[in-house]
């Protein structure tokens, strides 16, 4: 069932005339988004550089005189497979840092999206410089490809770990990519990925004891040494210390547990100094409920309001709004009021911070909908500007959609709840009755492209969104998107 | 990312690439210069696969370490040792019976800072062996392959002189 519950001319009323007397399309979030794409096209040219960089050092160092040979062209092959692979390795972890820099640029989804295409393009170039640089130094001393790793594995120091390394890399992966498809736990694909950095940390005193390149008193050295330190330290310092520092600095203590319906209930918080946290961007956290069997599981959860800041000494207040799918989510229900929280974040661009425009449109299913509530009480539109739509199962579903209606009546906002079993055609993110009856997108939003596009909720119904979104001519940097399937 | 940004992206990784093979390209040829000089004093030297001595001492003909007590001076250049690194051969003198001195004539230098990994090994070995007057030494950490390749040669040059 489809219906519109309010219209696009808010409660108090502006009328269609005053439309036209605007100050006409002066876009207000133009300079803010022009900043962003130059920043996101600096982060994807010094990504590309990086590559070109380390192929450079070993060009600087005569690399290019070693193909006159079988043997010469195999080691040089190898040798730049071994530099780019790793470069592309120190690319995925800083992507993985949470750098604020990377965060507020491409946000927190879109940086491990781009991790997550890098992982086996990383892994093929590691393997090959192993298998290249057999068969090169093997040719050189007359030896098969495998009496040299063996020869290698004995004879030189630190090769062992490489060894060791490249079949961390290949565990990895490998069960990174089983892991999703299966949708093992998160902590066991979490576990995996803490093997990343036993895989690197082996990786690493090869490069700088056996590979010529980096050999003492060399500008390369210097060069790697910087790019490995400071990768380590934007891991330390953003992943490790920040959180820790927000955490004592919040002091976020749970307040009440609000059911919602069944499954899915609000966790409200207070904390201290919450106007820190509001101003960044971000309304991506990870919980971590300090309480037994609890502490040791970070939850990810949007805010599913803005933050109360509090006045003085007032604290303010936070909220999430928590679907129970695993155990680990379950339990959060019987959380006890005064359990204290430790946060990461917030991170993600699924915010103002994202926005280009002065339309908006949002459209949110399931759980999904309640970061679009948080959205839509705090981001700036003018009355009939914004389109709300929200896409349940049934009402039960449409989570939180009496606070949504509120302040779409407030704020004027048009909002239309989409409800009924889902549509097997094309556009399976709509009911099968608003198909039949010949809705598509164009029926809820008129002049889409000229609109931010908010879209979140479970991953196969957010790319049929997108998809039709795309199709209707929005530009990619118009549409974001927060996964929501953890 | 916007085709001018692209555009930027490419221009500046290729400027860094060419800037690299440049560099690169006047190291090779130094590169190029010492190995060869290298390898002519070593062909001077009479260097055969299994290390006849090339001498150059007063007393040439005697080849045996065994005259004590004279003070003559033989010199005998071990076998070239291949290494994925380069090639290794040594020279040593002996004077005496004893291991008067150890000159590399070849040393690791295929990937241009392998050269820099063996000349800081050498000056260590060339010690121990002295001390040691004999090729069983231990061989130094980060330079095992140079190590190995200098101390084979060494005793190559040592059984030429059946010392």
């Amino acid at each position: 069932m489809t219906s519109l519950l309010t219209s696009g001319s808010p409660v108090k009323s502006a009328p269609e005339g005053a439309k036209g007397k605007r100050p006409t399309a002066v876009e207000r979030f133009q300079s803010q988004a022009r900043r962003r794409l130059a920043r996101a096209d600096l982060l994807g040219g010094l990504a590309w550089l990086s590559g070109a960089a380390s192929v450079a050092l070993w060009l600087a160092d005569g690399g290019a005189n070693g193909f006159s040979s079988f043997a010469g062209t195999m080691t040089a092959l190898g040798i730049v497979a071994g530099l780019i692979g790793m470069d592309i390795v120190l690319l995925m972890l800083l992507l993985a840092a949470r750098i604020p820099f990377i965060d507020n640029t491409i946000g927190h989804d879109r940086a491990l999206e781009v991790h997550k295409t890098l992982g086996k393009p990383a892994l093929y170039l590691l393997l090959a410089h192993g298998v290249l640089l057999a068969v090169g130094y093997g040719a050189a001393e007359g030896l098969d490809p495998v009496s040299e790793s063996v020869s290698l594995w004995v004879n030189v120091p630190d090769m062992w770990l490489a060894f060791v390394s490249t079949a961390l890399f290949i565990a990895v992966v490998v069960t990174s990519l089983v892991a999703v498809r299966r949708k093992f736990p998160y902590e066991f694909w979490y576990a995996i990925h803490l093997l990343t950095y036993a895989a690197v940390g082996t990786a690493i005193p090869h490069q700088f004891s056996v590979g010529g390149l980096f050999a003492e008193g060399t500008w390369q050295r210097w060069y790697w040494l910087v790019l490995c330190v400071g990768t380590g330290a934007a891991l330390l310092w953003f992943r490790i210390w920040q959180p820790i520092a927000a955490t004592f600095r919040h002091q976020i203590t749970v307040s009440r547990v609000v059911r919602v319906s069944p499954g899915v209930f609000s966790i409200e918080m207070t904390g201290r100094n919450l106007a820190r946290l509001a101003g960044s961007g971000g309304r991506f956290f990870f919980w971590r409920f300090l309480a037994p069997g609890q502490w040791w599981q970070p939850h990810p959860f949007s805010l599913s309001a803005e933050p109360f800041t509090g006045q003085g000494n007032q604290p303010g207040k936070l909220r999430i709004t928590v679907r129970a799918l695993g155990k680990g989510t379950a339990d959060l229900e019987h959380i006890k009021p005064g359990t204290r929280v430790a946060i990461e974040g917030p991170y993600g661009m699924f915010s103002t911070a994202a926005r280009t425009r002065n339309k908006v449109v949002m459209i949110g299913a399931g759980i999904g909908i309640t970061p679009l509530r948080s959205l839509l009480e705090s981001t700036p539109f003018q009355p009939g500007d914004a389109t709300v739509l929200i896409r349940g199962h049934d009402e039960t579903e449409l989570f939180l959609d009496r606070e949504i209606m509120a302040l779409c009546q407030t704020r004027g906002a048009t909002l239309f709840h989409l409800t009924g079993p889902r549509s097997q055609g094309d556009h399976p993110w709509l009911p099968e009755d608003a198909v039949r009856a010949g809705f598509g997108l164009h029926s809820y939003v008129q002049n889409i492209t000229d609109a931010d596009v908010y879209v979140c909720g479970p991953a196969p119904w957010a790319a049929s969104v997108i998809r039709d979104v795309q199709s209707a001519g929005v530009p990619t940097e118009q549409l974001h998107y927060e996964r929501f399937d953890w | 990312m916007r085709i001018r940004a692209a555009l930027a992206t490419a221009v500046a990784s290729a400027g860094v690439l060419l800037a690299g093979w440049q560099s690169g390209a006047h190291i090779a040829e130094t590169g190029t210069a010492t190995t060869t000089s290298l390898s002519s004093t070593a062909s001077s030297g009479n260097t055969g696969s299994t290390g006849n001595s090339g001498t150059t001492g007063k007393s040439g003909t005697s080849s045996g370490g065994g005259n004590t007590g004279s003070t003559t001076a033989a010199t005998y250049d071990g076998t070239q040792v291949q290494t994925r690194f380069g090639t290794v051969q040594v020279r040593v003198t002996i004077q005496d019976g004893k291991i008067t001195e150890v000159t590399p004539l070849q040393l690791t230098d295929a990937e241009r800072k392998s050269a820099q990994i063996s000349s800081r090994a050498a000056p260590i070995l060339r010690s121990e062996v002295l001390q040691a007057q004999s090729a069983n030494v231990q061989t130094v950490g980060g330079a095992t392959v140079t190590s190995d390749a200098y101390l084979t040669s060494l005793q190559a040059a040592l059984d030429a002189a059946n010392f």
